[in-house]
């Protein structure tokens, strides 16, 4: 819902604009969540086309994910000088463009180039800015909107399963590439929906900029939230991306492990939608939840290892799989909290820049574990402990104190005051 | 080994190695260490008993044993002598195997069918056999058919097999396999009122090319790949299909196909500078000693207006969602504008009105005065 009135906004802001942005905000995270999991998928079958061989194959589908959490500040302080709008729209419109030149590639390291580089770049400046309009427009209920809105990469994430392997065997890898890249092009749609909030002060330049990232980097809960971050990161993605593995190690068999991933998957949308409405109804601090959550996830995952049979580790995958999605909407709202709505933006940027080294570190550390230990209980074990340790470290913000108000209110007077963007504030509730 | 390579295979998102580099292995036909499964000690002893009697009768077990011979017009006999071979595991309703030692080290393996099959059909087992071995093959009544006996027959397709070892319960023929002629079915019938009877399939290993066809474009390579599972093959030849006849690809045609094997077990055949005419079925066959196996695999070859045609209308609805997305903007702003304006119109006249009243009032206290 937009904004409470004061008087001239609801003039500015006709309804179902907020619906409109929610709606577009959706499809930008299902694209930009299913774009790299696409490549992973579509990348498989290249075999010797390129003249090269698999380990370059999986590095091409590496590179646009290292891209799009690396190029978050970017994206960051591109649309907080151009505004959320056009920068989200240019990304749609560079992934698309990076897809289709992948599709031409006649060289392995054109496709690095092209899928790698551009894809990725393109989704970095989608998803910042994205978030951080959903941020802006739903101070209110920003923990639920953000969870309707992540929610969306679930959604892609399944539907990816059953389409790429569609278009791989009706039109091959570069047919695939070529409609992935004209399904990419639907974000400069999603893009459009984005509309500004009319704000009195919104076309500063460059100068605002640098303040809001350097002064973030000095923040100390800032830094405390991206640290905890990068821990939770290193453990969160190793059951998802190791659990088909592990699945078939207990004893699924392909079409169970399959189902196993699947389910997996959906309670993760589940599990988003719902801490984001959880964190709205409650009267909690925004952070404890996120505390919680963080601190659930940690636990089933060390919990996993005692999944010794499929019909075990079925369970087990499905509740790891609901507290992770849990834990996604409230880390981007519990970043407004800590860095403030004004900075919400860079924040967002900066954190996703920090929280790729434990997400590309995290995977081949456990994949590592498994190879030494000979199973995947290390390394499960492992990553419920970054978990709990990021968890802890959160403990040591200063939590949201804001009397009775839901969970994703605006920021309180004891954290840094907010950053130029003031104007804002008057629209906020109170 | 195999765990790791399974681990790393399946790091979707951030190490995809193609299945390829991680061959899935099952058995290893190389080992010679198949495991003993002993039904029951009884059997196998009487069988050893068995072999030791015939290993006397023949004393030279490596020569032609003249008990087993038997000669079939014009086909070439198969003797009976004892060796030692690997067997791939079988999979029936009711069979055992196991192996068995006699004093002069030489095996043989003896794969067993139980009759009756299920609900009087034939019992039929699969028994896939990729170098020179030498088996045996049994027929084994229940206890309920004892009373027929002497009535067992071994055939070969339509040859009937001569020599039957017979035992207590059990008719069997021992076979020695050098080459793809003493391949095929082997069968074994009772004659009684029901038909009771097992049939043995003597095959090569298949091979495992691709479902589903090879989807490729214009100027493009493509890789097609064959994979044995658990048997090494002697040799692989790839088939191109031209029109109706299979052109076997040899070395003359090296600028357009590149035949490599990354493992024995595994071969890659790549087309380079695909034209439409490489479109069609290609064949890889395995060359075992016992004889050959083919598998079939389809190239498609497209020119890139196929997915053209799904990708402009997927653009085209992008940027018409967009145009629309905008203006509906434009519109709705100019409605707010105009509503804006009625506002501030309204709001002059009520201005204009009050102060038109003031006046009124003024003058009308003036009046008064």
């Amino acid at each position: 819902m937009p904004p409470p009135p004061s008087p001239p906004a609801p003039r500015r802001c006709p309804r179902g604009v907020g619906g409109a942005v929610l709606g577009g905000a959706f499809v930008q995270a299902a694209l930009v969540a299913g774009g790299p999991r696409a490549l992973a998928l579509l990348l498989r079958p290249l075999g010797g086309a390129l003249g090269a061989g698999g380990a370059a194959a999986a590095g091409a589908g590496a590179a646009p994910l290292a891209a799009l959490q690396l190029g978050g500040p970017l994206g960051s302080a591109l649309s907080s000088r151009f505004g959320a709008r056009p920068v989200a729209m240019a990304g749609g419109l560079l992934a698309g463009l990076g897809l289709l030149l992948g599709a031409f590639a006649s060289h392995m390291g054109h496709l690095y180039l092209s899928v790698g580089l551009v894809a990725g770049l393109g989704w970095a400046l989608v998803f910042t800015p994205s978030l951080a309009t959903v941020g802006r427009y739903f101070p209110a209920r920003r923990a639920l909107a953000t969870g309707l809105v992540v929610s969306g990469a679930s959604v892609s994430g399944l539907a990816t399963g059953t389409l790429v392997p569609l278009l791989l065997d009706t039109y091959g890898w570069r047919g695939a590439l070529l409609l992935l890249a004209a399904i990419s092009f639907n974000l400069v749609a999603a893009g459009a929906l984005l509309r500004p909030l009319p704000s009195p002060i919104e076309n500063l330049g460059l100068p605002r900029d640098q303040p809001g990232l350097l002064w973030l980097l000095h923040h100390g809960p800032f830094l405390r939230y991206a640290l905890a971050f990068v821990l939770v990161d290193t453990g969160y993605y190793v059951p998802f991306v190791h659990g088909e593995a592990h699945a078939h190690e207990v004893g699924c068999d392909d079409h169970h492990a399959g189902l196993v991933m699947a389910a997996m998957a959906v309670v993760d949308g589940g599990g988003r939608v719902a801490s984001g409405w959880l964190a709205a109804r409650s009267a909690a601090p925004l952070l404890h939840h996120l505390f919680t959550w963080v601190m659930l996830t940690g636990l089933v995952s060390l919990l996993l290892p005692l999944g010794t049979s499929c019909w075990a580790l079925l369970p087990l995958a499905m509740a790891y799989g609901f507290c992770a999605g849990a834990v996604v909407p409230l880390q981007f709202t519990g970043v407004a909290e800590v860095a403030g709505t004004g900075r919400l933006v860079h924040a967002i940027g900066l954190m996703q820049m920090f929280e790729s080294v434990g997400s590309l570190l995290g995977p081949p550390l456990a994949g590592w574990l498994h190879d030494t230990t000979g199973d995947f209980t290390i390394s499960f074990v492992t990553a419920g402990a970054f978990l709990l340790a990021g968890s802890l470290l959160l403990l040591t913000l200063p939590g949201c104190s804001c009397p009775g108000s839901k969970g994703g209110g605006p920021t309180t007077p004891t954290q840094a005051p907010d950053g130029p963007e003031l104007p804002l504030s008057p629209l906020e509730p109170l | 080994m195999p765990a790791s390579c399974l681990g790393e295979s399946r790091r979707l998102l951030l190490l995809p190695l193609l299945l390829l580099r991680c061959g899935l292995s099952a058995g290893s036909p190389a080992d010679p260490a198949v495991t003993a499964k002993d039904a029951s000690h009884s059997q196998a002893s009487s069988l050893t008993k068995m072999q030791a009697g015939l290993l006397e009768s023949s004393p030279e077990p490596m020569t032609t044993a003249q008990t087993v011979n038997w000669q079939t017009q014009g086909s070439s006999s198969d003797h009976l002598t004892l060796g030692r071979s690997v067997s791939a595991p079988g999979s029936d309703l009711a069979t055992q195997e196991f192996k068995e030692a006699t004093k002069d080290n030489i095996t043989f393996v003896k794969y067993e069918a139980l009759l009756p099959g299920v609900s009087g059909t034939s019992v039929e087992k699969n028994i896939i056999l990729d170098s020179a071995t030498r088996i045996e093959l049994s027929c084994r009544l229940d206890k309920k058919y004892s009373h027929l006996q002497s009535q067992v027959t071994w055939k070969k397709g339509n040859e009937t097999i001569r020599y039957i070892n017979k035992t207590e319960n059990s008719w069997s023929i021992k076979l020695q396999i050098l080459d793809s002629s003493n391949m095929g079915s082997y069968s074994c019938a009772v004659k009684s009122e029901e038909e009771i009877s097992a049939e043995f399939h003597l095959q090569v290993p298949k091979i495992e090319g691709r479902e589903k066809p090879i989807v490729s474009y214009g100027g493009d390579t493509a890789v097609m790949m064959c994979k044995s599972s658990g048997y090494t093959p002697i040799a692989w030849t790839w088939y191109v299909t031209n029109g109706s006849e299979q052109m076997a690809i040899n070395a003359s045609l090296a600028e357009k196909y590149v035949i490599s094997s990354i493992s024995a077990n595994v071969t890659h055949l790549k087309i380079l500078k695909l034209t439409e005419e490489d479109d069609g079925e290609y064949w890889c066959e395995a060359a075992f000693e016992l004889g050959e196996s083919r598998a079939r695999l389809r190239l498609r070859v497209l020119s890139f207006m196929v997915p053209l045609k799904p990708f402009l209308a997927i653009v085209t609805e992008a940027v018409i969602l967009v145009t629309l997305i905008f203006l509906y903007e434009i519109y709705s702003k100019k409605k707010e504008n105009h509503a804006e304006d009625e506002k501030e119109f309204d709001q002059v006249e009520q201005l204009k009105s009050e102060d038109s009243n003031g006046l009124e009032n003024s003058s009308a206290r003036h009046r008064r005065i």
